[in-house]
């Protein structure tokens, strides 16, 4: 109840701080966004969203609950074979994500960290995001039955695309976001189709649906911390800064691939480089697949790919941006 | 009787009754694999330190140390390894599964490796779909919607290919 009240309270202070002046526009937009970014982890809800790339569209339903601080989460995919039992869920607690996979007589438990999930797609600091991207106060429109503000997020260079998000004007709730190419063309949209805040404390829904006549294994893919060092990345695009570098097996490669992420708060790339093993194949050129960008590089005997939904300078400046210290690079 | 297996995992059953359910876990079958299920169901649920971040250092530990993991049907033939300790297996099976993973997943890169060696002209990325990049990424970037979404979908191409 305290926190209706509070979000209550903070939507009608920003709607009426709207009308003041149109230099303070920028400030409340932002306010607005924080605001979202807090509210999709702080109340509790139910709703079904549709998330669109390409020509994919998916429905999931969604559980959230704020339980003394502790945030949980479960995510139900609802396309894929949900009356024969092969749904995938999603568990999330706190920064811990557990994905039960269905595949054919198996299912397939994988472990994941720190990931901002729908729709708590904002970070909670948004100081990085104020350097890369201005936001403006949109129209007034209605999601999922629900009135909602838009705020536009508009890149200040050509590395990032644009953004815009629904909130909803009562809660505060992030309930839409699409992404946007320099064009105005949509390239991803995730929405609310419904939502409703829970009132009851009850977390009966927090566990899996077990199925008994399955087999239940961990994923293959586990990650290693060695770092190599014999690489560096000269210069990012502006905005982008490294946020963690890991070293993982990907499926059908004999050596570890070194994985480094960048990001400008919200948009994200990740560097791929690994030694060419004798008698493969090596991969150049570019791909846009759905909203994500793919740019592939061969440098000094290693395979580099950069990947994310950005644009295409970003991935080839990225990519370009690699080089390799003088001592030759020995795999072990 | 599955539902009383959850409930005694869950501690929510009496285990001064629960003797018929011993039995049946201890007699193999379906009984015993439900019951290596819900633990690794329960364990990953919690966070089960089994699966923190170190586990591969783990397993590749556990192979140096226990190279009859290799064979795991043989191991399942081990009764008295079976019966010291319920718990003990429990970790083995964890253990013995990514194992089993890791090893497909070789077996795999060296079949690659047989038949592609002898076309080493570079691929031109636009004739082809890196699902596995592109996983890999959302499985990673800060803000993800589209990983656990789509990777359904990755799956499904991957395997019709």
């Amino acid at each position: 109840m305290f926190r209706l009240a509070f979000a209550l309270t903070l939507s009608g202070f920003t709607l009426a701080s709207f009308s003041l002046n149109s230099f303070a526009a920028e400030d409340d937009a932002w306010l607005v966004l924080q605001k979202a970014a807090l509210a999709a982890r702080e109340l509790n809800y139910q709703g079904v969203f549709i998330y669109q790339n390409g020509n994919q569209a998916r429905s999931v339903q969604i559980t959230h609950m704020n339980d003394n601080g502790q945030e949980l989460t479960r995510n139900l995919v609802l396309d894929n074979g949900l009356q024969s039992g092969q749904a995938r869920e999603v568990f999330s607690q706190g920064s811990d994500i557990v994905i039960f996979h269905p595949q054919n007589d198996k299912i397939i438990i994988e472990k994941r960290r720190g990931q901002n999930l729908f729709p708590a797609m904002l970070p909670v600091n948004l100081q990085p995001l104020k350097l890369s991207y201005i936001a403006r106060v949109g129209m007034l429109d209605y999601v999922a039955g629900r009135q909602a503000q838009i705020i536009e997020l508009i890149p200040k260079d050509a590395y990032r695309y644009s953004y815009k998000i629904w909130t909803d004007t009562e809660y505060g709730l992030l309930v839409k976001m699409t992404l946007l190419n320099d064009k105005t063309e949509t390239l991803e949209q995730i929405a609310f189709q419904e939502v409703n805040m829970l009132n009851s404390h009850d977390l009966n829904w927090f566990q899996p649906r077990i199925d008994a006549s399955k087999n239940y294994v961990m994923e293959d893919a586990a990650s290693l911390n060695r770092v190599h060092t014999n690489w560096i990345v000269a210069e990012l695009p502006p905005g982008y800064i490294k946020v963690d570098h890991i070293e993982l097996m990907v499926n059908g490669k004999a050596s570890p691939i070194n994985q480094m992420i960048f990001s400008d708060g919200i948009a994200s790339v990740s560097l791929f480089i690994e030694p060419i093993v004798k008698g493969t194949r090596t991969k150049t050129g570019h791909k846009l697949v759905g909203s994500t960008n793919i740019c592939a590089n061969v440098i000094n005997g290693y395979q580099v790919v950069v990947v994310g939904e950005v644009p295409l300078a970003t991935v080839q400046m990225i990519s370009k941006a690699v080089s390799f210290k003088k001592q030759t690079a020995s795999n072990r | 009787m599955k539902d009383q297996l959850s409930a005694l995992i869950d501690g929510e059953f009496d285990v001064a009754s629960a003797e018929h359910l011993i039995t049946s876990i201890q007699s193999g079958g379906e009984m015993e694999s439900c019951w290596q299920h819900y633990h690794l169901i329960g364990d990953a649920m919690r966070g089960d330190r089994y699966l923190s971040s170190d586990f591969s250092a783990r397993v590749m530990s556990a192979l140096e140390a226990e190279p009859t993991v290799l064979a795991p049907k043989a191991a399942l033939d081990n009764q008295i390894e079976r019966k010291k300790s319920l718990f003990q297996s429990n970790q083995f099976w964890s253990i013995a599964a990514s194992v089993a993973a890791v090893m497909f997943v070789g077996m795999m890169v060296l079949q690659q490796q047989l038949t592609s060696s002898e076309d080493m002209a570079p691929v031109e990325m636009a004739q082809i779909v890196p699902l596995e990049y592109i996983a890999a990424h959302q499985a990673a970037a800060p803000s993800g919607a589209a990983y656990y979404i789509q990777n359904v979908n990755a799956n499904i191409n991957s395997a019709g290919q």
